[in-house]
């Protein structure tokens, strides 16, 4: 079975073709297990992330055939190109960086929820969002996401953080939404946050795709969009 | 080549982001401490996020579970190798721990007779008390919590490698610590951080097994790595948990976790290929007593192909009336694990018609750096600091587990370790007042920058392979001394070759010199290991000597295998005596521990009729009715 991985280097694209020898009869590999393959014997220095080989801990997610993917659980077939998360700047090889996501939420959050009464049960939508992996597929044809990069100019502030917001991003502050411990002050915060990271985006896209199946229009962009614009 | 250096001034340097280091960093930061976390993963993505999400909290079922008695259940099971001090502190910290989770986003399923978190039915293996939590999502919900500890507040790098603590040594007293040295991957640079304290909570070492391993990547020995390489101690780190069941195949799940000894429920065994009970009453035994059942069956050639042996669980569900409890009980418990089974082995195997091909997987360093109970290195007696500004916490630290970790306590230990060594770090910054030695800084980074450049042969990537495939034979879940002999030569060649590795000249993102860097703390580990596992020529716990005795645990004098480097840069072994769980304490565990296993035994000769109404029976108690139809509609949603 042949696979084409796309490695860069110094910003240099190349398609390597990479013959993928199966373990056992009949074998289906996994995107993450051509990648595994191809560094234990031709490509010993291929850059790729990959954490927990179960769909769980986010990190491994690539593009095959130019759709984001979770890694450890994408099958792939002959012919199939692999390559780094295309939402995000290319750092090497299969390595796209990541961190101007995360960073964009800093002191945003409640941090410590003090004093507040823990013993209450969360709605089922707060469990439902906590499915979160934060693999970032969701970042893929999002229309906030791209305003990061509009004119071909990255546009990240002193701290790193991607000035306009992300699926990724809603969640987190749909999830402050739902939960039963956080107070109103901190609920209105985070929709203020969610508007301030452009939510007005969101009013005239059909919706994102989550990589690990959580119904991010219904739970997460329709709520925020109704809370802050009325639509339904 | 040139590469550029960062200089940066904290107060205290968190080496990682999981459940210890997150806890860590969130602690010192609220005592005032400016606080850098270094993290190779992206922030959150530790063994913490992708566990079941079980945390032991005591009393969460009753307040007759007292501090006494969860530090003696832990003692027990780590034959006398945990520390008193260590494990009084878990004891006492566990709510505290679990509610800084519940106050970063934790919302657990609620008991609402009771008004407080819902506890899982069953005790698990080695606890004498109900007192596991677990969570919807399993640990992602803790990883959720851990980001936003991290992300709120604190600086952090992640994509860096942190590379070594930079101390200054003193002659008339213990070293000191002047600070860290980092390689940022994304950016290409290194950083040197001048801080006063190290926390050191970078995780375990169960990539030295790969692919044998349920955990993530990042596991590669840093952390025992770095404390070896900073002058400190390391303890029982020969000790080494392997999850007994986790898959042989297909080949994208091997190492991943099919269940736990409690799952097994009342009349889950273990069997051979040829479908002879190994070992009985699986429910009611640790994780270290199955791995060596399989281990000794495999050595004896009563393996499978694969080199496993067969979970049997079927006769928990073919009893009609306990059946749906079994199941139900299954997938509220490790509903993630039910999951996997599925998507590996399909829907029979999910509802436990079949038998599971299982073999054990590296899961837990119980070792690590010798500390006291505020997470601070520590030498002989407990005194005799070695090095000043140095914490470990989580699976960093030794001396909390011993020779065998119970079940749902590692991610306490994390966040209460964590909290502990967050705090005394930011204690000490408030008053040490470090010298700018930036030499000493700056000749360390010089031998990075040289490696990072290297013509050579061998690539590191592959260096590794040879490396995890000696680990597994030698030094894994069954240990001889000829093995042993074989292991340290591989592991001198080893060294020997990683020192002419191939190494491109490039500063961004150099996957080789990354893997180079994880080559170095592996062999560091494994030695570490190796040595521990030669010294103690009998098995304990999760060590397993085929060319040696068991241990006695009634008597005999238990003590812990001391590792540390010399000042030639060799390694030398001690002993640290501990002290004795007295008889009399010991013997009402080993008569309850009888009774239990007889109880079962007697479940499983009874007519299966009346076996299967004292079982209903028992789960009704804690779980409340169950029927047929909801287990079956519950199960059809999970799959969909």
């Amino acid at each position: 079975m042949k696979v084409e991985l796309i490695t860069v280097r110094n910003g240099e694209e190349r398609v390597v073709e990479y013959e993928y020898k199966p373990r056992e009869e009949g074998e289906r590999p996994m995107a993450l297990d051509v990648l595994l393959q191809a560094q234990a014997t031709e490509l010993p220095d291929l850059a790729f992330r990959y954490g927990c080989r179960n769909r769980t801990c986010g990190i491994c997610t690539i593009d095959v055939n130019g759709r984001p993917r979770v890694g450890c659980r994408a099958r792939v077939r002959d012919g199939d190109r692999v390559s780094a998360p295309a939402t995000l700047p290319v750092v090497r090889d299969m390595v796209s960086r990541r961190d101007g996501v995360a960073r964009q939420l800093r002191g945003r959050l409640p941090n410590g929820l003090r004093g507040n009464d823990l013993e209450v049960a969360a709605p089922d939508d707060y469990h439902a969002l906590t499915a979160c992996i934060e693999c970032y597929a969701c970042l893929d044809k999002c229309p906030m996401h791209a305003r990061n990069f509009e004119d071909g100019e990255e546009r990240r502030d002193a701290s790193g953080a991607y000035r306009h917001g992300n699926p990724f991003s809603l969640l987190k502050l749909q999830r402050i939404r739902l939960d039963p411990v956080a107070d109103p002050a901190e609920k209105a915060a985070a929709l203020e946050t969610a508007l301030a990271l452009g939510l007005d985006a969101c009013r005239d896209c059909p919706g994102c795709k989550c990589g690990v199946g959580i119904d991010l229009k219904r739970k997460v962009v329709k709520p925020l969009v109704v809370a802050a614009f009325g639509d339904s | 080549m040139t590469i550029e250096t960062e200089w940066r001034d904290y107060d205290v340097i968190v080496v990682g982001s999981g459940g210890a280091g997150s806890a860590a960093a969130h602690a010192a930061s609220e005592a005032g401490a400016k606080v850098l976390v270094v993290s190779k993963d992206p922030i959150g993505c530790s063994d913490t996020k992708i566990a079941e999400g079980i945390v032991t909290v005591r009393a969460s079922a009753g307040e007759d579970d007292t501090e006494e008695v969860l530090a003696e259940n832990l003692r027990i099971a780590g034959s006398d190798l945990p520390t008193e001090d260590i494990t009084a502190a878990f004891a006492q910290d566990t709510q505290d721990a679990y509610e800084w989770y519940r106050r970063q986003g934790v919302r657990p399923d609620m008991d609402h007779k009771e008004d407080k978190p819902a506890v899982l039915p069953i005790a698990l293996g080695g606890h004498t008390k109900r007192r596991s939590i677990g969570h919807q999502n399993g640990g992602l919900a803790l990883g959720h919590a851990l980001w936003n500890a991290v992300v709120q507040g604190i600086d952090y790098l992640e994509d860096a490698w942190f590379l070594d603590v930079v101390t200054e040594e003193n002659d008339d007293g213990p070293d000191e610590v002047l600070g860290g040295l980092i390689y940022d991957a994304a950016r290409g640079v290194f950083v040197a951080v001048r801080a006063p304290s190290v926390v050191i909570a970078s995780g375990g070492l169960s990539t030295m097994y790969f692919p044998k391993t349920d955990t993530m990547r990042g596991n590669t020995g840093d952390s025992y790595a770095l404390a070896l390489r900073a002058g400190a101690d390391l303890v029982d780190m020969e000790q080494i948990q392997f999850l007994p069941f986790c898959m042989t195949y297909p080949p994208a799940y091997e190492g991943l976790l099919a269940g736990e000894p409690v799952t097994a429920g009342y009349l889950g065994v273990l069997r051979d290929k040829d479908g002879k009970v190994i070992l009985d009453s699986v429910m009611l035994r640790t994780r270290a007593e199955c791995s060596a059942a399989i281990v000794r069956a495999v050595e004896a050639g009563r393996g499978t192909e694969r080199d496993g042996c067969y979970l049997d669980l079927t006769g928990n569900v073919d009893l009609p009336k306990s059946g749906p409890y079994f199941e139900k009980f299954l997938h509220t418990a490790v509903s993630g694990v039910m999951a996997t089974v599925r998507q590996a082995w399909g829907k029979n195997a999910a509802q436990c018609k079949e038998m599971w091909e299982v073999r054990p997987g590296a899961h837990y360093a119980m070792g690590g750096m010798r500390v006291n109970s505020d997470c601070v290195a520590i030498g002989d007696d407990g005194a005799d600091v070695p090095v000043r500004g140095l914490y470990a916490a989580g699976q960093a630290m030794g001396g909390v587990f011993g020779s065998n970790r119970l079940g749902s306590t590692s991610l306490s230990e994390g966040a209460i370790f964590g909290a502990r060594a967050g705090r005394g770090a930011a204690a000490r910054a408030k008053t040490a007042r470090t010298k700018p030695q930036e030499d000493r800084f700056e000749k360390r980074l010089a031998r990075y920058a040289d490696a990072l450049s290297h013509d050579g042969g061998d690539a590191p990537a592959l260096l590794v392979k040879e490396l995890q495939a000696a680990c597994w034979n030698f030094i894994g879940p069954a240990r001889t001394e000829d093995g042993l002999d074989t292991f340290d030569a591989a592991v001198a060649q080893l060294r020997d070759r990683a020192s002419k590795a191939a190494i491109p000249a490039d500063a961004l993102w150099n996957q080789s010199f990354i893997e180079y860097l994880e080559l170095m703390n592996m062999l560091d580990t494994a030695q570490a290991v190796s040595l521990a596992a030669r010294d103690r020529d009998h098995s304990l716990g999760a060590h397993v000597r085929l060319d040696g005795g068991q241990t006695s645990t009634l008597f005999g004098q238990p003590h812990s295998v001391v590792v540390r480097r010399d000042s030639a840069g060799g390694y030398a072994v001690s002993h640290a005596a501990r002290p004795k769980t007295p008889l009399k304490r010991l013997l009402p565990h080993m008569i309850a521990d009888a009774k239990r296993k007889l109880s079962l035994k007697t479940l499983r000769m009874m007519p299966a009729g009346m076996r299967d109404n004292i079982i209903e029976d028992r789960y009704r108690s804690v779980m409340g009715e169950v029927s047929r139809e909801d287990v079956d509609a519950k199960t059809e949603a999970a799959a969909a």
